[in-house]
């Protein structure tokens, strides 16, 4: 009696706060939950006649195609490397930004940068590709025609060489999402207590000494939650990223290849749901074992700063 | 708590990892041979998926019950018309069948074969011989007796191709007023050897006019394969990659790019290439060829179009002076018919009524033109009998509706009327083409995917990669393509190459029988 007593108790104490949550929970169950009833999918020789749950099961032959091949080594290396690059530098630009923000002493000025650090993050990718399109262009881009040849250095055909695409899709990726990304950053620091820098500034602490020992400790907790959650969408990249912006040019494949554009261009023609399931299920489950892996890291390490 | 906000924490996690998972409802399954027809006095209901190339009006009620009206009354089949862009019309009719929901009559563009393999289609023998005899017979009148032959697998028919001139000869497409300038008559061009010469009198005359261009690069351009196809007789066995590929009548099946026919094709392009007559991103450009003509930074390009009427068209299109001029003969594949089918689906609650309305399709004048221009008086007019056009101070644009772009969709193009201006001989003369073309003695063979479904993925990636550049120069061929071949053997051609001969020989004996 006492206990039931205790529960409902506990259930009015919390019921705001549930109703709070309660359209993320639903979109969760919605969009991510009930879709992963069809992961069986993956398994089958997917046969309209005999319908889906008819038809055969073939164990793990839809997974075949994404490691038989010698771009399985390159599609997989890419994915991986990007996205690391990805986490490593974007958290980099955004704490940098948002440290620049927060030390802005004019709250208009500062609100008004981030707007516009925010912008890029608006555009479309087809609309990025064709602004980079303009800079790279063979024949009339602005980089050859207005960087190049006035230096005297010749011209460089950027879509058909591959070399210079890692250093290309970091720079685009960067310039669209850093800005987006120091917002978490920048509100962090807006809830550090000012009185620690007071008390710091009264020991005699200069802005770079702040920075260093009060700013960037504070914010290690939100950079790990931050990683956490971009390590566990690793094995997915970018499609319009990859895709678009290098124009879907054949010469580039060695570099600009990864699992989202190598499945798209696989199956474009087969059409194969089964095949398809199967990527999903596969990037999916290592993204979800790379999350478990790294939380248990930082839980040995320093285990408030874990996840879970 | 601590404990729990870890649980909450954790399915969160899940539930963004898991989140690329593909969504599905269940299929409806097993109603494979549903009930058909039965009493031919009620009405029944299909549905027909339509694509459309043109504006799609928001309201299509007007032509739906126009249809209805010639429908209703002389099959008894009530039809509820949709019309999709062609952009997301295969996404539209993929999505419907996937989940089940109701969708009888609908087009390929272009997978035929994939739709048998996974048997999302009916076979329509039977219903055919009981309700389709009008439409086999305009077939057999406008194209020849061995059209179904594109469409049969495994003895069985699985769909009809759209009923026009299917053969298009390779052309020179090209800016009468350059090639003027430059000093040349359109006798001049006969084969694809004197277009060098034009190419270099026109980039001295226009230096700013790139003298060629690729019709068309996503995912590669097709102009140059399309005439090598054509000029030295390549069957590409209805599998678009090209590795597998039977070259004459010998019976033999080989990788394409690994002949001697596809290594000078691209050494030709890569002359042109460095000569300068292409432009250096050719590869990539997203901008068409049309686009560029039409703005008159392009001379030429390469197309296959059928009749002799396609240069008034493009000319209306780009707003220049363009002629074309056929340079390679058209070579009847299996795939150059069945790339338009129209099928039932093998879900289909009303097979039966499905294949009637087909039938009308083909044969009756009246509906293929409701679909094709709407309802006369509103959305055009009649010219003469073969000839329409819009109500005055209308466009194409501004009609309530018209699917004009949609001609060579649908129907029997000679029961469709024409637009003004186009002349009526033309029509005639690719009815003649039809049955003029050499066709290729593997003509009928549909190849199966099934088997080597992984290896096609993996050879696809492959010729993406490597075919775009070559077949616009921007590579060079002479150490290209020995890294080409050794990726598509290392994709594992050697297995589709196999496959494909196998099911070749064994499609031979059986056509021997």
């Amino acid at each position: 009696m006492k206990r039931a007593k205790g529960t409902s108790n506990a259930l009015r104490k919390t019921a705001p706060l549930m109703m709070l949550a309660a359209p993320g929970l639903l979109y969760f169950l919605i969009n991510s939950y009930i879709p992963m009833f069809g992961v069986f999918i993956a398994f089958k020789d997917v046969n309209y006649a005999k319908g889906i749950f008819g038809s055969d099961w073939i164990g793990f032959d839809n997974f075949q195609f994404l490691f038989k091949t010698t771009d399985a080594w390159i599609m997989t290396r890419n994915t991986l490397l990007y996205n690391i690059t990805f986490i490593a530098v974007g958290t980099l630009c955004s704490i940098f930004i948002a440290i620049l923000m927060s030390e802005l002493l004019s709250r208009w000025y500062s609100k008004l940068y981030l707007s516009g650090l925010v912008l890029p993050s608006l555009i479309s990718m087809v609309v990025l590709s064709m602004l980079v399109y303009a800079f790279l262009n063979a024949d009339s881009g602005f980089v050859n025609k207005s960087i190049l040849a006035p230096l005297g250095l010749p011209e460089i055909s950027w879509y058909a060489e591959a070399k210079y695409w890692p250093y290309l899709l970091v720079i685009v990726q960067m310039w669209k999402t850093a800005g987006y990304g120091s917002i978490v950053y920048f509100a962090s620091i807006a809830g550090i207590d000012k009185s620690i820098y007071e008390a710091a500034k009264i020991d005699g602490a200069g802005k770079l000494r702040q920075i260093r020992t009060i700013t960037l400790p504070l914010l290690k907790p939100t950079v790990i939650v931050l990683c956490l959650m971009s390590i566990g969408r690793i094995f997915n990249s970018d499609f319009g990223l990859f895709y678009q912006v290098p124009l879907n040019a054949g010469a580039l494949y060695s570099t600009t290849q990864t699992i989202d554009t190598y499945v798209y261009r696989a199956l474009m023609q087969l059409n194969d749901i089964g095949m398809s399931a199967a990527a999903g299920l596969y990037q999916s489950l290592v993204g979800f074992v790379l999350v478990l892996v790294v939380n248990a890291i930082v839980k040995r390490v320093n285990s408030d700063n874990a996840l879970f | 708590m601590n404990r729990k906000k870890g649980m909450a924490a954790l399915l969160l996690s899940a539930a963004l990892t898991g989140s690329a998972l593909t969504a599905c409802s269940s299929g409806k399954s097993d109603s494979n041979s549903a009930q058909g027809g039965g009493d031919s006095g009620k009405v029944q209901e299909i549905v027909f998926a339509m694509p459309s190339f043109n504006r799609i009006p928001d309201d299509l009620s007007k032509v739906r019950d126009a249809i209805n009206a010639i429908t209703e009354s002389k099959i008894g089949v009530k039809v509820d018309y949709r019309v999709y862009g062609p952009a997301d019309y295969a996404q539209k009719v993929n999505l419907a069948l996937q989940s089940g929901e109701k969708m009888d009559v609908f087009t390929t563009l272009g997978q035929f074969s994939n739709y048998v393999s996974k048997s999302q289609v009916a076979p329509l023998d039977d219903l055919l011989a009981a309700n389709g005899k009008e439409m086999t017979a305009i077939l057999e009148k406008d194209f020849g007796p061995d059209m179904l032959k594109a469409t049969t697998i495994d003895g069985k028919i699985y769909g009809i191709p759209v009923n026009k001139g299917m053969s298009l000869p390779i052309s020179f497409v090209y800016n009468a007023d350059l090639l003027k300038g430059a000093g040349f008559k359109a006798d001049d061009v006969k084969t694809v050897d004197d277009l060098p010469a034009i190419f270099e009198a026109v980039k001295k005359a226009n230096p700013d006019v790139v003298p060629f261009g690729p019709i068309n690069v996503n995912p590669s351009d097709t102009g140059l394969l399309n005439l090598l196809k054509g000029t030295n007789k390549v069957d590409f066995l209805t599998d678009a990659t090209g590795v597998g590929v039977v070259v004459g009548n010998d019976g033999k099946v080989v990788n394409f790019y690994d002949t001697d026919i596809f290594k000078n094709g691209v050494q030709m392009m890569r002359d042109w290439y460095e000569k300068g007559y292409l432009q250096k991103d050719a590869a990539t450009t997203t901008i068409t060829s049309s686009e560029m003509m039409s703005s008159g930074r392009e001379f030429s390009f390469l197309g296959g179009y059928g009749g002799m009427e396609v240069g008034k068209t493009l000319s209306a299109q780009t707003g220049k002076n363009v002629e074309t001029k056929r340079i390679a003969p058209f070579y009847f594949d299996t795939s150059a018919v069945n790339s338009v089918s129209w099928m039932v689906s093998s879900t289909s609650k009303a097979p039966e009524a499905s294949v009637k309305f087909l039938n009308l399709l083909y044969t009756d004048e009246q509906l293929i033109n409701t679909i094709l221009y709407g309802v006369e008086g509103e959305d055009y007019v009649k010219v003469d009998d073969h000839h329409v056009k819009f109500p005055d101070g209308k466009d194409a644009n501004t009609v309530p509706y018209t699917a004009m772009l949609s001609t060579g969709i649908v129907g029997s193009e000679s029961l469709q009327y024409q637009f003004e201006g186009i002349n009526w001989s033309d029509i005639e003369l690719k009815l003649k083409e039809n049955k003029e073309t050499e066709r290729s003695p593997y003509f009928g063979f549909i190849f199966d995917q099934g088997k080597v479904k992984t290896q096609i993925s993996a050879v696809n990636n492959v010729v993406n990669q490597y075919l775009p550049g070559l077949v616009t120069g921007s590579l060079d061929p002479q150490t290209t393509i020995p890294k080409f071949v050794k990726a598509l053997n290392d994709a594992g051609a050697e297995s589709v190459i196999k496959s494909k001969q196998e099911q070749l020989d064994a499609w031979l004996a059986s056509q021997n029988k």
